[in-house]
């Protein structure tokens, strides 16, 4: 296992390296954009003093390299500062708003590999067949339009005209839910509401589903591309010829040496998701990361944009090491890259 | 008793600019534990043949197939795909060129292996077909099999994973074994290696072997008899020696004319495409 554990610790490295970048762009963007940040937050009413003394205590005429020197030592304490929005730290709002957003993207990440990769396979198996063709359109369909379009689509579709599913929000009002994770589909099982629990994840599907439509015809795309140059292969000719069964063949010699160049992708698309639903809450009113972060940029409160990209950063760079880390081990070249060969 | 005969095999394929003939006529006939060669230039049709007896070809939708190959007393051609596939990896099996490639590169030899014994034996379980495995590890004079089974191919030598091909595919005691230029991608010295050591097996458990060669040289090392296709069409056949010795046919000749030039795995050059090529099938009788 050295192998991947020396991947693991190259992987950080970068990531670290990253995230510096991350910090350093987005501390100089939010000092760029026009428009003076104690002014905003005491309103139109203040005082010039008023602004004076709390541009001293936000440090905003400090030269900025000292401006940022203090953010990062801010930020390796935890501390992402007070939002100017909310009045509370920044990493409570983010503590309080992210779980939302993960849930969603984690049920779309999900749903994008376990309708995606299949649909791949399938039109694999059936190259030029019409599972082929129609796996190839609705690729194509879902592809087409960016998530908040779906989400606008599915809304109309299954909560307005035929209602199905609730228009907005996450969880009935009439469910009062202890806060233990933040993720409601845990929480209410927590506190063993069964009937909450539905209702949750009844919230959940349509958001999820829109989110996760385009990720879907990617990896079924992905996999499918990757798939038919796995099928020209020598060892699928042997598995041909030792009389294993072609489903078999699909599911297993022809999928898993796949699954290795696709992972890559589909981890930058669940990333890539992230992104899509801030959209995708607007449209059903989630009350996810999304709402506070165009909230506190509409208010250039410094701090808590900066707190939501760097947590959004941080996700991202999570997803990409787990993603290498999957493909390390899936992958017997690189568990076993120590070994000599005989 | 012949295991396989193929009588006038045609085969075509239609592609994007039309049909391609690729097959005209094919005789050809193996008898029980007989050992058979099939040589001929790149391109002459020896890879179709064998994808033909094996049942592939019949899955693919552009080949056009007609003619009958008799194996072990049921026609090929005639049967349903389910009963080809049943056929394949329990009495028949293939070697293919490049070891190495031919194993699944996320699967250990010994998962691959299991597989293969399952063809025969479903419920065999894991420890069962390691020992088994192991056995048959040990009749290609592979030194340390729970090293091997537990590898994968990229591990392993690609004369190591030639010798794996061997045992997987008379594993299942199979009663043709058809070999596609096994261990052409390997290099001289291995390759004949291996190669003596299948003719060892086969002799052993009385396999009949459809051995499809560039190399004129290991074709009369291995076999018992030889068929010469050229362009689709056998053009020459009979027992080694006699072929070898009174070659008939022009194309033949000027094949044989062409092994100096051999290296090794190398093809043989055939300088010029002559009329006489095309000329009629002559076939050698026991006596000559
Ligand atoms: N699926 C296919 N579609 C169209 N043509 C094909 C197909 N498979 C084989 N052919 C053609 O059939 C002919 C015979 O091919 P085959 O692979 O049997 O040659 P070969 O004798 O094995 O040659 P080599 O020594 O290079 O392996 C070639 O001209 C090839 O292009
Ligand atoms: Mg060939």
């Amino acid at each position: 296992m050295s192998a991947v554990l020396r991947l693991l610790l190259h992987r950080l490295g970068i990531s670290l390296i990253v995230l510096i970048g991350v910090s350093m762009l987005i501390f100089s963007i939010a000092r760029i954009i026009p428009g003076d940040p104690a002014r905003i937050a005491l309103g139109p009413n203040a005082t010039v003093e008023q602004i004076t003394k709390l541009r001293g205590e936000m440090n905003l005429d400090a030269p900025l390299p000292v401006q940022y020197g203090f953010f990062l030592a801010d930020i390796s304490r935890g501390d992402l500062g007070t939002s100017l929005y909310t009045n509370r730290p920044v990493t409570q709002d983010i503590a309080q708003f992210l779980p939302a957003t993960l849930e969603l993207v984690f049920l779309a990440g999900a749903i994008m590999v376990a309708v995606g990769l299949p649909l791949g396979i399938l039109a694999a198996r059936y190259r030029g067949r019409w599972p082929d063709h129609f796996v190839r359109v609705l690729a194509l369909l879902t592809v087409s339009a960016p998530g908040f379009v779906w989400a606008v689509i599915l809304m109309l579709l299954f909560a307005f005209y035929l209602p199905l599913f609730p228009i907005a929000g996450r969880l009935s009002d009439i469910y009062e839910i202890e806060r233990t994770t933040g993720f409601l589909t845990i929480d209410t099982l927590l506190a063993g509401n069964f009937a909450a629990f539905k209702d949750a994840v009844h919230h959940l599907i349509l958001p999820a589903v829109a989110l996760s439509l385009s990720g879907i015809g990617q990896a079924a795309r992905l996999t499918r591309a990757n798939m038919v140059e796995t099928y020209d292969k020598p060892y699928i000719e042997m598995a041909q010829a030792y009389g294993f069964h072609p489903s078999r063949i699909a599911r297993s010699y022809a999928f898993k040496p796949s699954l290795i160049p696709s992972l890559t992708i589909i981890g930058l698309d669940f990333a890539v998701m992230l992104g899509n639903a801030f959209l995708v809450e607007a449209v059903f009113a989630w009350p996810g990361l999304s709402r506070y972060g165009v909230a506190v940029i509409l208010r250039k409160d410094l701090n808590a944009i900066m707190g939501t990209v760097l947590v959004i950063a941080v996700t991202f760079l999570i997803v990409n090491i787990i993603v290498d880390l999957l493909i390390a081990f899936l992958n017997p070249r690189i568990r076993y890259s120590t070994r000599g060969t005989s | 008793m012949s295991i396989l005969d193929i009588k006038n095999l045609n085969l075509a394929f239609k592609t994007l600019t039309g049909q391609v003939d690729v097959l005209h006529g094919i005789d050809l006939n193996i008898a029980a534990g007989e050992k058979v060669a099939l040589v001929g230039e790149s391109g002459s049709g020896k890879s179709v043949t064998a994808r033909v007896v094996l049942g592939l070809l019949q899955e693919t939708r552009s080949a056009r197939i007609n003619g009958s190959v008799v194996f072990d007393g049921q026609d090929i051609n005639a049967m349903p795909a389910r009963k080809r596939a049943a056929l394949r990896g329990t009495k028949m099996s293939m070697i293919f060129q490049d070891p190495t490639s031919s194993l699944n590169p996320m699967f250990t030899v010994g998962n691959q292996f299991t597989e293969v014994l399952r063809r025969r034996d479903h419920k065999l379980s894991k420890m069962a077909s390691h020992d088994r495995a192991t056995k048959l590890l040990e009749e290609v004079a592979i030194p340390d099999p729970a090293r091997v089974l537990g590898s994968y191919a990229f591990q392993l030598s690609g004369g190591m994973n030639q010798r794996v091909m061997i045992a997987m595919a008379l594993a299942n005691r199979p009663k043709l074994l058809l070999a596609d230029e096994p261990g052409t991608a390997l290099d001289v010295s291995v390759q004949a290696q291996t190669v003596s050591l299948m003719r060892d097996l086969v002799e052993e458990n009385g396999t009949s072997v459809l051995f499809i060669s560039h190399n004129l040289g290991v074709v009369r090392e291995f076999a018992d008899r030889v068929y010469v296709i050229y362009r689709g069409r056998i053009v020459e056949d009979g027992p080694t020696a006699a072929l070898f010795a009174n070659p008939l046919h022009a194309y033949t000749r000027a094949l044989m004319s062409a092994v100096p030039r051999i290296t090794g795995a190398g093809l043989p050059e055939v300088p010029e495409v002559s009329d006489d090529f095309l000329a009629a099938r002559v076939s050698h009788t026991e006596a000559s």
